[in-house]
């Protein structure tokens, strides 16, 4: 009769093969005729199998961590391997190769960059203008903003909730460099704002207001985010602030992709207007499929929107910590246009940024 | 034997100078690409590694040949592994990059290779987790042995048994409760 601790010793040496042929017949001859013996066998050299295999692979995950660390410490540059004497002509016409296409690379960018200052504005209302040209509306907005800063708003732009509990989205060229940014809710009360996340590629800003007990709405957002991109022609709103007034505007979908094919924006068809970066577009199932972030320099009413799928990429990347959970009900759906409207006013609001 | 076919066999032995060469020669590209679709250098470097490890456990296999260069295989599976994060912590298919799926067959033709990593890592897990449960001192006796890779002798010193063959005892005491553990779990 065998011990377990005979077992074990008889599974160890068959996993390490040095188990001689006379003892290996033998064992698969009791393994034949006694199957409680095979069970027990098999389930003690499969345990012996797995911690040998899962330790050496414990063992090389090791290895890696070592390795990165070592690549890591030694200030970036990676440990050069030396080429073989023959593979210096192929590394040779590589790096040729290599140097041509970051040269083309770079010209390309230049090149659009140029192209992006001619043909692309950005519609934050820069209310500088507006002194010169209106000289009475800004009189009119410094008087409204007795409970605010000294500091002169400088820009305006649209924002939308994210949250009902005060998590809100906008341009990521509104915010840029601003001393204070605050957002005017519904009702004509200021609340202060602070940068919680941003893209600078995609232009898109996630903001939190400071006050813990600020809600948009009554409930949680009525709108839902589409997670994948609309289709060529689907009928969009959008509501904004180009002025201190809410404003509503419609237009579709021109082109899947955006400005010089950025395959993150839609082109729409919309008029759109300074104040109005930020701004929602809501599709007619009230969905909101992106949001407004610059227009054609050249034709009137070319728009260009960052898509939502570009927004929940950049809340997903956030730290958990801060627990955005983007609404997945929609209870826009049923509703008729106006209705629609009339309850997105609560979730759409204007921003001041303040600038030295 | 070709160049790549040599380091796959030393890094099938836990080669280090093997694995450094393999690591290193292909981190830049790989990571690189991870950073353009969204991922922190972290992320990146976790993604490459588990890449790694995928290719190890390949490689484990002797009758093993990889139909491609090694680099081509670690981009390839590292892509997809990536992917597959992202749409996990998307939780929603439709998240995935534009191109995700259809931009070029091959990335996705190692598909089971993958399946069988996240198996293997399932079942990993739950063997650690039965081994958690042990208990002293046989948690730390069958870590220094198959993890640690310690000899005997030197278990019997650090763990304070008078001689390798006592400690071997031991060892087989622990093993019987790991496989007891294990089991009635209801793994098989």
């Amino acid at each position: 009769m065998l011990t377990e601790q005979n077992i074990w010793q008889l599974a160890e040496r068959y996993a390490d093969g040095t188990l001689p042929q006379q003892e290996l017949d033998a064992l698969e001859q009791k393994k034949a005729s006694d199957s409680a013996f095979a069970t027990e066998f098999n389930e003690c050299l499969n345990i012996i199998h797995s911690m040998n295999d899962a330790g050496k692979q414990a063992r090389f995950r090791n290895t890696l961590k070592d390795i990165q660390a070592a690549n890591t410490a030694t200030a970036k540059p990676l440990r050069t391997i030396p080429l073989h004497q023959h593979y210096w002509r192929t590394a040779a016409v590589a790096a040729g190769i290599a140097l041509l296409t970051s040269l083309s690379t770079l010209w390309v960018t230049q090149h659009n960059n140029n192209k992006m200052a001619s043909q692309y504005s950005l519609l934050k209302r820069d209310l500088e203008t507006y002194k010169r040209s209106q000289s009475r509306l800004i009189n009119n907005i410094q008087q409204q903003q007795q409970n605010t800063p000294a500091a002169e708003v400088r820009y305006t732009g649209t924002g939308f909730a994210l949250t009902n509990d005060g998590y809100l989205v906008t341009n990521y060229h509104v915010t840029e460099g601003a001393d204070s940014v605050y957002i005017q809710s519904r009702n004509g009360s200021y609340h202060k704002a602070y940068t919680v996340g941003y893209d600078q590629k995609a232009d898109i800003a996630i903001l939190k207001i400071e006050d813990k007990d600020f809600r948009f709405g009554k409930g949680e957002l009525p709108y839902s985010f589409a997670p994948n991109k609309r289709k060529l022609g689907t009928k969009v709103y959008s509501l904004g602030f180009p002025q201190d007034e809410i404003v509503y505007n419609e237009g579709y979908i021109s082109s899947k992709n955006g400005f010089d094919g950025d395959s993150s924006q839609y082109r729409l068809q919309m008029p759109a207007y300074p104040g109005q970066s930020g701004a929602p577009i809501i599709d007619p199932n009230g969905n909101v499929v992106a949001m407004i972030t610059g227009k054609d320099a050249s034709s009137e009413g070319t728009t260009y929107a960052v898509s939502s799928k570009a927004l929940m990429t950049l809340v997903q990347s956030l730290p958990k910590s801060n627990n955005i959970k983007l609404s997945k009900s929609n209870k826009l759906n049923n509703l008729t246009l106006e209705q629609q409207i009339e309850k997105l006013e609560y979730y759409t609001c204007s921003i001041k940024v303040y600038k030295k | 034997m070709d160049t790549e076919q040599l380091l796959l066999t030393s890094l099938a032995m836990g080669d280090r100078v093997a694995t450094e060469q393999i690591y290193n020669q292909h981190y830049p590209v790989v990571t690189k690409w991870i950073q353009n679709n969204g991922g922190a250098e972290p992320d990146a470097a976790d993604i490459y590694q588990e890449a790694m490890v995928v290719l190890y456990e390949k490689s484990q296999d002797e009758s093993f040949r990889l139909s491609c260069k090694i680099g081509t295989y670690l981009f390839a599976v590292s892509k997809h592994l990536w992917y597959k994060k992202i749409a996990r912590q998307q939780k929603s298919p439709g998240l995935l990059p534009d191109s995700a799926g259809y931009d070029d067959n091959r990335d996705w033709a190692y598909e089971d290779d993958i399946n069988a990593h996240k198996e293997r890592e399932l079942y990993y897990s739950q063997l650690n987790t039965a081994l958690e449960q042990l208990g002293e001192p046989c948690r730390s006796l069958l870590k220094a042995f198959y993890h640690e890779d310690k000899s005997m002798q030197d278990i019997a010193i650090s763990f304070g048994y008078t001689n390798p063959e006592n400690a071997k005892t031991q060892k087989y005491k622990c093993l019987g409760r790991l496989r007891k553990i294990f089991y009635n779990a209801g793994v098989k």
